[in-house]
């Protein structure tokens, strides 16, 4: 078990030393992010003026909001992982996984795990720095304990990002070009996923469909949890029980993904 | 005159061929036409919400902000199917020195290096963001003249001129710096504020985003224009930026040129 857990040990401090080489990557495209939030703030500034709530949240609850899903984005959003599973499909390098006792799934995952706790913490120097700027327009909810529900709400959430970009990356078993697959869903989630709007201020039918959908899970839940847009134990509850729901389903995908590509899959050479 | 209509003749064939190459991937470029317009849907899906809590945005209503959007969408789906490879791949092509195949052409380096390709999924959806902002002006109840028509077009030329600018400038970089990746990040992210109403900004932000760099007026100017006619000042505000923004972009991508050494560049 331990021999086994230390495989993927040496994997995540490969995959920590990998991603350090593209720190002031990740750190340029954290501040390019400020930017985004600069105009997320002027729109929803100029949307409150005149009235105290939107959808039951005032300005600085839902400025808060924005910023929370901004460095979550760094945390726990899948980035490259699908195109470089797609590389490494389509340049043969799965071949020695299939030889060797690792799990390519694990291994991936592993990598996935370093790559965010890097991003993550580089992301929070440009927030930190602007963040006397930022400070007078954010406001935390008081009731602490949806904060400890969202330890598991982000882990999930993580997991769900992870193998949604590991199924699309699968797809290069099948197709030869998945970039514009992989973009058509970013779109899908960045509205389904509360990216650009909460997803409360949707009209309630349509709020309620989207909170069966894996793309809630992605982002938004654990946002509202952190921000107490979710504050209701019975929702937290039933959120959690459904977002471990797609987290199996999605697992289950991946699996029966990556057996089914693997009958089509020919591995040339040595 | 001789000279411009070789020109016209080279992008002709250049466009031809774009065509041809994107025949032969069909599958691809309706997938790639549905990404492009996904994205628009997902600009839009915004004022959406946002209108169904507010009536107004910095005294905008929904329609006058939807045909600001479709305005600065138009912009920028011209921007994506003309320019937007042609000069992605000239910060690649800088780097690897590539670039040579196009000063070895019988041209101006600029005028082949940004017309090589069209990209048809980035043009197909310029009809949808015409078709948003002629609905947006029909909810407004909107008349207007072929004088407006006229000048709202060639402001919208000028706001891809502003833009075809903005992307060169940030590009040319790649003469001195060694990666322009992320550049494109900094792109969208300007870009993002000329889907707001130029009242919207305050303060720094306003000097900033509406006078020192035009991302703003590019999308403003054109929708004030088609609802309350043409306004002398703005009219030639966005026709001086954009004179004035190519030409530092061309100055800058000269300036680089110089520099240029092949592949050890």
């Amino acid at each position: 078990m331990f021999a086994s857990l230390a495989k993927y040990r040496h994997v995540f401090l490969v995959g920590v030393q990998n991603n350090l080489v593209y720190r002031w990557n990740f750190a340029i495209r954290a501040s390019f992010s400020l930017v985004h939030l600069g105009y997320v703030f002027v729109l929803w500034g100029a949307a409150y003026a005149g009235q105290e709530s939107i959808g039951g949240f005032d300005l600085r609850q839902t400025l808060t909001y924005f910023l929370v899903v901004l460095v979550l984005q760094f945390f726990i959003s899948a980035m490259n992982e699908d195109y470089e599973v797609s590389e490494d499909i389509r340049n043969g390098l799965i071949n020695q996984f299939l030889l060797k006792p690792v799990s390519y799934f694990g291994y991936r995952l592993t990598l996935f795990a370093s790559a965010r706790a890097i991003s993550g913490l580089l992301a929070l120097l440009p927030v930190a720095i602007a963040f006397p700027l930022l400070a007078p327009h954010l406001s935390l909810p008081a009731e602490g304990w949806t904060w400890m529900a969202a330890v598991p709400a982000l882990l999930l959430s993580a997991f769900i990002q992870f193998t949604i970009a590991y199924c699309f990356g699968l797809l290069t078993f099948w197709f030869l070009e998945i970039q514009s697959f992989i973009i058509l869903s970013l779109a899908v989630e960045t509205i389904l996923g509360g990216q650009v709007f909460p997803l409360d201020l949707l009209p309630a039918w349509l709020h309620e469909l989207s909170s069966y959908l894996p793309y809630y899970y992605m982002m938004y839940f654990p946002a509202a949890l952190i921000t107490g847009r979710i504050a209701d134990p019975a929702a937290v509850l039933h959120g959690l029980g459904l977002q471990l729901f797609w987290a199996v389903a999605l697992f289950a995908i991946c699996r029966l993904l990556w057996t089914r590509g693997l009958r089509r899959h020919t591995a040339v050479g040595g | 005159m001789k000279s411009l209509a070789r020109y016209a003749r080279i992008w002709l064939a250049c466009a031809r061929y774009s065509v041809v190459r994107t025949m032969m991937f069909r599958a691809d470029f309706i997938m790639w036409s549905l990404v492009e317009l996904f994205w628009m849907g997902v600009n839009l899906s915004v004022i959406g919400v946002v209108y169904q809590h507010t009536d107004s945005i910095a005294g905008w209503g929904p329609w006058e902000m939807t045909l600001l959007v479709g305005s600065s969408m138009l912009v920028q789906r011209l921007l994506m199917g003309l320019f937007w490879t042609n000069l992605f791949e000239m910060g690649r092509n800088v780097r690897t020195g590539h670039f040579d195949f196009f000063l070895a052409q019988p041209g101006n380096p600029l005028f082949m290096v940004s017309t090589r390709k069209i990209d048809l999924d980035g043009f197909l959806n310029v009809p949808v963001a015409i078709g948003v902002v002629a609905y947006a002006a029909h909810r407004l109840g909107l008349e207007p003249s072929p004088v407006v028509i006229a000048a709202y077009a060639l402001l919208i030329l000028c706001g891809l001129v502003i833009h075809y600018a903005t992307l060169l400038i940030f590009i040319s970089l790649v003469f001195w710096v060694q990666s322009a990746k992320g550049i494109e990040g900094g792109y969208f992210g300007l870009n993002e504020f000329s889907r707001l109403p130029r009242e919207a900004l305050r303060g720094v932000g306003a000097v900033v985003l509406v006078y020192l760099l035009p991302v703003v007026i590019v999308s403003n100017v054109p929708a004030r224009t088609l609802i309350h006619g043409v306004e002398p000042l703005n009219f030639l505000w966005l026709i001086a930026a954009a004179a004035v923004w190519l030409t530092v972009a061309v100055n800058l991508f000269n300036r680089g040129l110089r520099r240029y050494a092949s592949a050890s560049s």
